[in-house]
């Protein structure tokens, strides 16, 4: 498998932690892992972003045009990242639904066959109990839609090894629940 | 431990596990960014292998220089990390030890910061190596860097040179999956041999040291034409009129390019690690080789200056490669696109998609500027400033607290340190014209230790006059909440003998010296109006305020203590005052009902607001 993730959002987000569950998967897969991240400045409430490039690839950067998937946790860092997105790539997005989305932007991303998915992870997360799970969660209502290609079983255990112990429980119980909900959106009962 | 265990590592950790690896009995740094994580993760290693090395947060990067380089003059192994501008603060020394040399291997780690993404200049380490006279290393990768860490150390030892690594920000701060190798433990007791010809070098002596200076790089030159581990050839699979020499991160980026694009087999790269001194003969016979060769490198040019015969050479100085900025592989691509095209070998596509930029733009997107932190109680400090000085001349300095641009509470930021040198030569030349003129210099307490106290002795010394507003948060926030001499931690975590801020600046000849808590917004108004009278005195002089409360983000607990929630009472008016010039994250505007609110999910309950809104729509529950 050759994979290339963008994750973008705001300092605060658990963009680095979201990259880290990929790159241990990549881990776990056997995969050659690179990618980058943001540090310094930027954090403090800036945009922040991650590139995560799993099964080959030299460089830690992903170059417009290319990325596979974009998981975006805030509306306006999506705008700002979807050049990265190749054609027929995927999005998904911490968004109350598809409607808030920008219409020309959407109608321009259908013609270039992207898939766009957006599903509410802070209300989720919220409700679960903690808002800091929304990342979690948008990760795992991805699974969830079987559109990106990693299993339930690989990402659970990766999270749970790199859950701190007081976090394990909460974050098992947000992925779980968003994969379901990824699930259903599927096959509305 | 496993032979080849892989690990994920950030590119700052694979050199830490490189230096352990290496065996290197002592690490120092100042932090900054891109090299901040490097000490943390060399102390990691030391818990985690029960090693013995000696790890040090030193108060500035010259500092930390001294301390390594003193190590390897006893035999020991030694690494000093630190940003690219800390190398400015560490020449001195960089300078003087390349002609003195070293006995240990001694590795000076600068990471470079090409964009720049978080630094104040896009200098080139490499340069600082050809100034000095030292060999440098630049890594693609983190693996690469690892394995370059260790290389550095033999060379250093063989040439008893110091040794330059460059990682840029995309080494330093990528992640990979890292093969490691075990540890190597060098059991050598420190033995410092005296020998004053070469340890005091008098200007004699220095011109017998820079003639051996001299024959090592000549002999490290000649070592680095035989190399073939880092200077290495990607050939084509014909022939190729095109070569292109390349280093660093842009190599990596070069290659996952060719390989999507399948044009790996038209082009030669050459792939230099050893920037310099450089392969001469080898750089020479690539060139011969093709018609025309692209000199791809960051930040700057320094393979393409020392090409002797540019003939073929297309790079910087023709034009062909930006002068400035990060070289991304959307850059690459377009260098790459136009290279082809002039060389009549493809026609690529247009990068980017023009319809969705356009349709983007269309959204006019403000963009995301970093801010303090909701809570942060430099924003408090600087409120005040603000609302009891607000004409005064604002330097400022290098840390979170330079944010307080957004506040209009900075007007300058040159580099560490000059929060109060620009404050004195403020003053001396409008006093020169007999006009008084307020000055407010604000500093966070880490680059007070770093460079404050020598230029605020000098200021006093020399009769200069200003308010100074040390924001103490005891800890270095912005590169990632490192402890500093005032916090009193090492950077193992144990307790240190912690320096008292306030006895410093006494020492440094202050006599008006006051402490407050920044979140007592009025009492610090009142303080700040009292420190600017005071350097209007006839006995007056520099006035020193202490403004105290810690980081938010690294104590979370000690401003749990005394919440004060707030609310937005029906007042607000939605003249957006407090968003302007408080700027606090945890407050918005509700465009729908035209009023301010409040975001709970960033609130930390500071209360410093209800200061912020001159409706007095801010009130406590």
């Amino acid at each position: 498998m050759k994979v290339q993730i963008v994750l973008a959002g705001i300092g605060g987000q658990g963009i680095l932690f979201s990259s880290k569950i990929f790159s241990e998967l990549g881990l776990r897969l056997g995969l050659d892992v690179m990618g980058s991240e943001t540090h310094g400045m930027s954090q403090r409430g800036g945009s922040v972003t991650a590139h995560l490039k799993l099964g080959g690839y030299q460089s830690p950067m992903i170059r417009t045009d290319t990325a596979d998937i974009l998981y975006s946790f805030e509306e306006k860092e999506t705008y700002r990242t979807l050049r990265f997105l190749r054609r027929a790539g995927t999005c998904f997005i911490n968004l109350l639904s598809e409607d808030r989305f920008d219409k020309k932007i959407l109608d321009h991303l259908k013609k270039k066959e992207i898939t766009l998915r957006a599903y509410d992870a802070s209300g989720a997360a919220s409700k679960i109990g903690s808002i800091l799970t929304a990342n979690i969660m948008l990760i795992g209502y991805s699974v969830g839609t079987g559109l990106v290609p990693f299993r339930h079983e690989d990402l659970r255990c990766v999270l749970a090894s790199v859950s701190k112990k007081k976090d394990l429980k909460m974050n098992l119980k947000a992925f779980d629940s968003a994969v379901r909900e990824g699930r259903s959106s599927l096959n509305p009962l | 431990m496993a032979e080849k265990e892989t690990r994920i590592l950030l590119g700052n950790a694979a050199i830490a596990r490189g230096l352990v690896e290496a065996g290197c009995h002592v690490v120092t740094s100042y932090p900054g960014t891109p090299s901040s994580e490097i000490i943390p993760a060399v102390v990691e290693y030391k818990k985690e292998l029960g090693l013995n090395t000696y790890i040090e947060w030193s108060a500035n990067e010259k500092v930390a220089f001294d301390n390594a380089l003193a190590a390897s003059l006893t035999g020991k192994r030694s690494a000093v990390a630190m940003k690219q501008v800390g190398l400015n603060v560490a020449s001195d020394s960089l300078l003087s030890s390349a002609y003195t040399g070293v006995i240990g291997g001694m590795v000076v780690i600068s990471c470079d910061d090409p964009g720049p993404l978080s630094s104040q200049t896009e200098q080139d380490s490499r340069f600082f190596a050809m100034f000095a006279k030292v060999p440098a290393y630049d890594p693609s990768t983190p693996q690469e860097a690892k394995e370059m860490v260790k290389e550095a150390f033999e060379l250093s030892e063989a040439y008893q040179i110091p040794v330059i690594l460059r990682p840029t920000i995309k080494v330093s701060h990528a992640k990979q999956s890292v093969k490691i190798s075990p540890v190597k433990v060098l059991d050598r007791k420190a033995d410092f041999k005296k020998d004053p010809e070469r340890w005091a070098a008098t200007p004699k002596y220095r011109f017998v040291l820079h003639k051996k200076l001299n024959e090592a790089l000549k002999k490290i030159e000649e070592r680095f034409e035989q190399e073939s581990r880092w200077n290495y050839e990607v050939k084509a699979s014909r022939d190729a009129p095109l070569g292109i020499i390349t280093c660093s991160v842009s190599f990596a980026v070069l290659m996952d390019i060719l390989e999507e694009l399948d044009l790996k087999k038209e082009i030669n790269i050459f792939k230099v690690g050893t920037p310099f001194p450089l392969p001469q003969k080898r750089v020479a016979d690539f060139i011969e080789r093709h018609k025309r060769v692209l000199v791809m490198e960051e930040t700057d040019s320094v393979i393409e200056y020392q090409i002797v015969d540019k003939s073929k050479v297309l790079g910087r100085l023709t034009g062909h490669i930006p002068l400035q900025g990060e070289l991304t592989p959307d850059v690459i691509y377009d260098i790459l696109a136009r290279v082809l095209k002039e060389m009549g070998m493809a026609d690529l596509e247009k990068s980017g998609d023009e319809r969705l930029a356009k349709l983007i733009e269309d959204l006019n997107i403000d963009v995301r500027r970093p801010t303090l932190c909701a809570g942060c109680p430099e924003r408090a400090a600087f409120f005040a400033i603000k609302r009891a000085l607000p004409r005064a001349i604002y330097s400022s300095d290098i840390g979170c607290y330079t944010l307080g641009l957004n506040l209009k509470a900075v007007d300058t930021v040159l580099d560490m340190g000059a929060g109060i040198t620009l404050a004195s030569g403020f003053y001396h030349a409008y006093h020169q014209d007999e006009n008084d003129v307020p000055i407010v210099a604000t500093m966070g307490d880490s680059t007070f230790y770093h460079s404050g106290p020598a230029s605020l002795l000098n200021a006093v010394y020399n009769k200069a006059r200003f308010v100074l507003v040390i924001m103490d948060n005891e800890i270095t926030a912005m590169t990632g909440m490192q402890p500093t001499p005032g916090s009193g931690i090492t950077a193992e975590g144990s307790k240190g003998e912690k320096i008292s801020l306030e006895e410093l600046i006494k020492g440094c000849g202050v006599r008006w010296i006051k402490t407050i808590d920044p979140y007592d917004v009025e009492n610090l108004i009142v303080l700040l109006k009292e420190a600017r009278k005071y350097t209007q005195k006839r006995d007056g002089g520099i006035a020193v305020i202490v403004a105290r409360h810690p980081c938010l983000i690294r104590y979370p607990d000690v401003c749990r203590e005394n919440p004060v929630k707030v609310v937005i009472t029906s007042d607000c008016d939605g003249c957006q005052y407090c968003l302007d010039y408080f700027e606090c994250p945890a407050l918005y505007l509700n465009e729908e009902k035209d009023r301010v609110e409040i975001d709970r999910n960033f609130c930390v309950d500071c209360g410093v607001c209800i200061h912020a809104c001159p409706k007095g729509a801010i009130i406590p529950v």
